[in-house]
């Protein structure tokens, strides 16, 4: 294999290294326009960026800490809850982030009119 | 060539994809009308970030989703189609997605002035300083 290929692929981390400090810098750029601005759609990118910050999160650690006997303790429901959450936070993620950036334009198209 | 599989629209195992599509387009139009109330870099990297992520969610993940695309794992040595394909997408999504997500921040920091220094201080009484000089 390329050896590029093989640095960015292989471990995966710097594309994930990347898009952690992409969604960490959004989230914390929604709070400030929450707080500056006072626009509910500041509210709703932040919760949306910590909800994909956290299933990102947890599936990059997961394959690292998750084994059987952990499996074992937290039982079936864990089990079904490890597979349904991070689907969950993803998507509930997205569609934050897209509603909050809607209402922050609406919001500024409201402010220069 | 690959079959795709059926897969009726807005069905429940097609709910996830659809939604995914959605929300890809309507982040591209978002980001399209936010660039003309912002200025500069600001509007750019919104605009690439979301364009970039408009890809990825609105065709790359419904085609792994609907099976189109297959997964490629590390550790994986049987594919249905070729294994360098399947590294090529996992190569054009893991850049899409993520390289979309840093831009798309990068551009809402931008806007938001998050990294941008905060206004110099201004000196509030020059005038003690003014006189202490003339004293000396």
């Amino acid at each position: 294999m390329n050896l590029l290929l093989e640095i960015v692929l292989k471990n995966g981390l710097l594309l994930d290294a990347v898009g952690v400090i992409g969604l960490g810098l959004l989230g914390l750029a929604a709070i400030k326009l929450a707080r500056r601005d006072q626009s509910w759609g500041g509210t709703m990118m932040s919760v949306g960026a910590i909800a994909l910050l956290l299933a990102r999160l947890y599936l990059l650690v997961s394959p690292h800490i998750i084994d059987d006997s952990i499996l074992h303790m937290i039982g079936p429901i864990g089990i079904s809850l490890t597979i349904a959450v991070p689907p969950l936070l993803l998507t509930l993620g997205l569609a934050g982030i897209v509603w909050g950036l809607w209402g922050h334009e609406r919001w500024l198209s409201e402010e220069s009119l | 060539m690959m079959q795709i599989p059926p897969l009726p629209l807005a069905s429940i195992e097609a709910v996830r994809p659809v939604f995914l599509i959605i929300m890809g387009i309507f982040l591209m139009v978002i980001a399209w009308r936010l660039s003309k109330i912002a200025t500069g870099w600001a509007a750019r990297m919104i605009v690439a970030g979301a364009l970039l992520l408009g890809f990825g969610y609105a065709i790359v993940m419904p085609l792994y989703e609907a099976g189109v695309i297959e997964r490629y794992a590390p550790g994986r040595t049987h594919y249905h189609g070729t294994a360098a394909t399947a590294l090529a997408w996992q190569a054009v999504k893991l850049l899409s997605m993520n390289c979309g997500w840093l831009f798309f921040g990068l551009g809402v920091a931008l806007h938001a002035k998050l990294l941008s220094a905060p206004a110099p201080r201004r000196a509030t009484n020059p005038s003690t300083f003014v006189s202490n000089e003339s004293a000396a």
